[in-house]
């Protein structure tokens, strides 16, 4: 008994600690969001920051994050269409600029967060607080998206 | 049967199951039935995956086109390179199409060139054009596609 007790403690450690290390995860809010992030490039710490942020200051926001999102994945932007495509076609719309500038994204039909890369030179402080934004307003169009109401 | 078959047995099940989550779409609602080639990385079926269940509930209609058109699908780097996607045709296409389809740049660009691809495959199977290769038109397609699932401001 005392042996399947052991083996079953050790299994809940590694299956927690596994959980922490690549995902945002608060039992206490029955809350796990995969995390995403380029190998050498990426920042998981900063992305389980800026939830950080959208939990202590947005409650209604991370309860969305925690229902309707289940990854975020880190990019190095959001593409809101294809640059090959004819011009005349897409003629001169300026929301290719505004999606790659932009600190996130809500991918429709999904449960994922795109959020962009932090750039060279970019103030962190300031890449926080939009981060935080963008996963409050993502999460908000992640419900929107399912459940087909808006707040 | 003795208590080793009934392990091998098991195994076997386990080994088959794992095999087809791994390696096959399998949407029976929708009669959808897609072949997923092993990749290089196990991440990379992983994306196909989620790219189809994105193209099913964000966008049903290119989905439809999707189940239609494409039989198989390969998430290595090919002819596409690592940051595109490939339709082949000859004879042995003229049923359901094998399509390359790059995932090195996420979610979204995966789903835009299975449209892509998916779009070619249709060309094909309509005989038009000679080549099949109307790329403005294939272009379009993942621009649009692009611009309807990502929602950012």
């Amino acid at each position: 008994m005392t042996k399947y007790a052991v083996v079953g403690g050790v299994l809940l450690v590694l299956a927690w600690g596994w959980a922490s290390v690549f995902s945002w995860f608060d039992p206490s809010a029955l809350c796990r969001v995969h995390i995403d992030v380029e190998l050498l490039e990426g920042d998981r710490a900063s992305v389980k920051e800026a939830i950080s942020v959208v939990r202590r200051e947005d409650p209604v926001a991370y309860r969305d994050l925690c229902r309707w999102v289940d990854r975020i994945q880190e990019e190095r932007e959001c593409m809101a269409g294809d640059p090959q495509a004819d011009p005349r076609f897409r003629g001169a719309d300026p929301a290719l600029r505004r999606a790659r500038d932009a600190a996130g994204c809500y991918i429709r039909g999904s449960r994922v967060i795109v959020l962009r890369r932090a750039r060279d030179g970019e103030n962190p402080a300031t890449l926080l607080r939009e981060r935080a934004e963008a996963i409050t307003r993502s999460a908000g169009y992640a419900r929107a998206f399912w459940t087909g109401t808006s707040r | 049967m003795t208590r080793a078959r009934w392990w091998a047995l098991a195994g076997i099940v386990v080994v088959a199951v794992l095999a087809t989550r791994y390696l096959v779409w399998l949407d029976p609602g929708n009669r959808c039935v897609i072949t997923i080639r092993p990749s290089l990385v196990g991440y990379d079926n992983r994306i196909v995956k989620l790219a189809l269940e994105t193209l099913r509930h964000g966008s049903p209609e290119d989905y439809r086109q999707v189940c239609v058109h494409v039989g198989t699908i390969n998430p290595n780097p090919a002819c596409g390179g690592f940051g595109g996607g490939c339709f082949w045709h000859g004879d042995g296409q003229k049923g359901r199409a094998t399509i390359d389809v790059s995932t090195e740049h996420g979610l979204i660009w995966t789903a835009a060139i299975v449209v892509h691809e998916t779009c070619h495959a249709r060309q094909f199977h309509e005989g038009r054009p000679p080549g099949f290769d109307l790329e403005h038109e294939c272009y379009n397609e993942d621009d649009r596609i692009m611009r309807a699932l990502v929602q950012f401001e």
